[in-house]
């Protein structure tokens, strides 16, 4: 065994003996019996960030697959090898699929990042709230409270410029006052306009008395409602605009259609695998089909005008000796897949794909 | 239902349950023969490998949706019999991907099977092919492809969710050989319809060792069937405490611990 196959068991063994203590240990224990600190260890504490882990090496991989399609389909384009044209469509769709996605990424982050600074003002007036009342060592609140006046001052004409602008920008565009979305709209400009009706009149209430805690607890809440309210009217008025429709043609148009277009095709496939299956060639076969018929006019209100016991019957045949070949099938896979998993963690493979053949 | 952290009970049936595979894989490296009996389905793979050979057209091996895990790993014993066997054949093996980690995976494994043959020079690398992750834009690929190729044998080996009757009907409807095997019971029915053979369950993690007849997957697999034994006779166990204990809670006598409060805790 050469060091880099050593290196690679010890990683290997590495990486599954947390997750194997972390299911033996308890969820929270101490070592003070062993003469350390009185202190309690969470084992499992690391488990978000381990698995965080796991999605970004994962994430690296979808390069691979992009890679593969480009190569693939790239050479079969450039030497005119048989099926090109179906590698056109295919490149053609990839790349289209990867602008549109992206430009509607873009947008839903634009609209985030738009709500992000009433967030912001909301969360710096709770700190401040927050430090007054314990009095926590931060500068004066006056100061603060100045700077957190200005930044609102700012901020709220920005938002209702950009709300007059959008809401105009939809009207120009024909967004007609029966559809659900402009109903949408309005009830959330309204909450808006309260809630940023508050904002001003506290505005000018902590201009007055700076260290009113009650008074920014009151703008937080404020803030919070004007946030969501905004959040509102950007989101509906980024589903009107043209690159959401795009991408909704792309995704829910074509790519939605084609998988349950795909997905309907069972329906046929089952007809005809039926067809075939469903031959009395052995005492097996049989009584499958006996089975399968029992099972299928218990289900439909025809079974039930033949005979109303086909209910219990396939409720019976279904919960009793299907169940138990059911479990057992999964009981045998469950103890393949338990040994399976500790060869792989201790690296007990087979030499088959694990050293080189001499 | 499950266990957040492990009771002693579950430590315990779990030592038991992993010790005979440890020791049988022991034995069997010492040269013991441990003996298991042939399944017709894994024979079949042989044989499909053979009929493509002779047919001259290719052979397809998909694991489909199947993700990094032990199931893979089984599924990587039989690809790499089975690549074995397209490298001394010379014969064309297609294993359309719909993970990007494990079409990197398969392709190593593939690459391994041709070097060990002395035929890495055949091994094709744009046959392992990534489709999509979504499951019906693989499946539709997957159709086009084995339809175009004319695959005259066709290895689907995995996890497998509703396209599972979709990749075995279009493989059916070329006239390929199939040979699937499945740990999703739902989908086993699908292929027990539409493929030759199927390999129902646990049956999928013992083909490796029937194929490439190793001692570490020959004591691995003798030893799950001793502990398959063990959780038979838990079962009946079980059962008859269960049964005692509804006598004895109409008669007043002492009730037994079940295996589940002895195990969960």
């Amino acid at each position: 065994m050469n060091y880099r196959s050593r290196l690679l068991r010890l990683f290997t063994f590495l990486g599954g003996i947390y997750f194997f203590l972390e299911f033996v240990l308890p969820e929270s224990f101490s070592l003070a019996w062993l003469g350390a600190p009185d202190t309690n260890i969470t084992f499992g504490k690391f488990t978000p960030q381990i698995s965080n882990g796991f999605i970004t090496v994962g994430a690296m991989a979808i390069g691979l697959g992009l890679y593969n399609l480009l190569s693939i389909h790239g050479a079969k384009v450039a030497f005119r090898r048989k099926g090109w044209i179906n590698s056109v469509a295919l490149l053609v769709g990839l790349a289209a699929m990867m602008i549109v996605t992206s430009r509607d990424w873009a947008g839903s982050r634009q609209v985030a990042s738009d709500t992000e600074q009433l967030v912001m003002l909301r969360n710096f007036t709770q700190a401040i709230a927050a430090d007054e009342e314990s009095k926590a060592p931060v500068p004066p609140v006056i100061t603060r409270n100045a700077a957190l006046l200005s930044a609102l001052e700012k901020t709220v004409s920005e938002v209702r410029e950009r709300v007059t602008s959008q809401l105009s920008t939809l009207a120009q565009d024909g967004l007609s006052p029966d559809t659900p979305q402009h109903r949408v709209l309005a009830t959330a400009n309204a909450e808006l306009q309260v809630a940023l009706t508050s904002v001003a009149q506290l505005q000018v209430a902590l201009a007055a008395d700076p260290a009113s805690t009650s008074r920014h607890v009151e703008l937080a809440t404020a803030l919070s409602q004007a946030a969501v309210a905004y959040r509102q009217i950007l989101s509906t008025a980024y589903e009107q605009s043209l690159t959401k429709k795009v991408y909704n043609f792309f995704f829910i148009g074509i790519f939605s259609s084609l998988g349950t277009a795909m997905f309907s095709l069972l329906g046929f496939y089952i007809a005809s695998a039926a067809y075939r299956a469903f031959r009395v060639r052995s005492t097996e076969s049989a009584l499958m089909i006996i089975a399968a018929l029992i099972v299928m006019l218990g289900q439909i209100p025809f079974g039930m005008w033949i005979w109303e016991g086909f209910p219990e019957l396939r409720l019976w045949i279904l919960n009793t000796p299907s169940a138990g070949a059911r479990r057992a099938i999964e009981i045998g896979a469950a103890v393949a897949g338990l040994v399976m998993a500790f060869r792989m963690w201790l690296s007990i493979e087979s030499e088959s794909f694990s050293e080189p053949k001499k | 239902m499950g266990l957040e952290h492990a009771t002693v009970g579950s430590l315990v049936l779990l030592a038991l349950m992993i010790a005979p595979v440890l020791y049988y894989i022991h034995r069997a490296r010492r040269g013991d023969q441990l003996y298991v009996r042939r399944i017709r389905a894994v024979d079949a793979i042989d044989e499909a490998v053979g009929r493509a050979a002779e047919l001259g057209r290719p052979m397809s091996y998909t694991t489909s949706i199947t993700g990094v895990g032990p199931l893979l790993y089984a599924c990587l014993g039989i690809l790499y019999h089975i690549g074995s066997k397209a490298a001394l054949y010379r014969n064309k093996l297609l294993s359309p991907q719909s993970d990007p980690q494990v079409m990197a995976i398969t392709e190593d494994v593939l690459r391994d099977a041709y070097r060990d043959q002395g035929r890495l020079s055949s091994f094709e690398p744009r046959n392992i092919q990534y489709l999509s992750d979504e499951q019906f834009a693989f499946a539709a690929g997957y159709m086009g492809l084995i339809q175009r190729e004319q695959v005259a044998s066709a290895f689907l080996f995995g996890s497998f969710a509703a396209e599972s009757l979709i990749l075995a009907e279009a493989g059916q409807q070329i006239g390929a050989m199939q040979v699937a095997g499945s740990v999703n019971i739902e989908q086993t029915a699908f292929f027990v319809c539409t493929c030759d053979y199927t390999l129902i369950g646990e049956e999928l993690f013992a083909a490796s060792s029937y194929l490439t007849n190793e001692p570490v997957q020959r004591g691995s697999l003798y030893g799950q069937d001793r502990a398959k034994l063990l959780i038979f006779c838990m079962i009946i166990m079980g059962v008859a405490i269960a049964t005692y204990n509804s006598w004895a809670t109409h008669s007043g006598s002492r009730i037994l611990p079940t295996i589940e409060s002895l195990v969960m805790g």
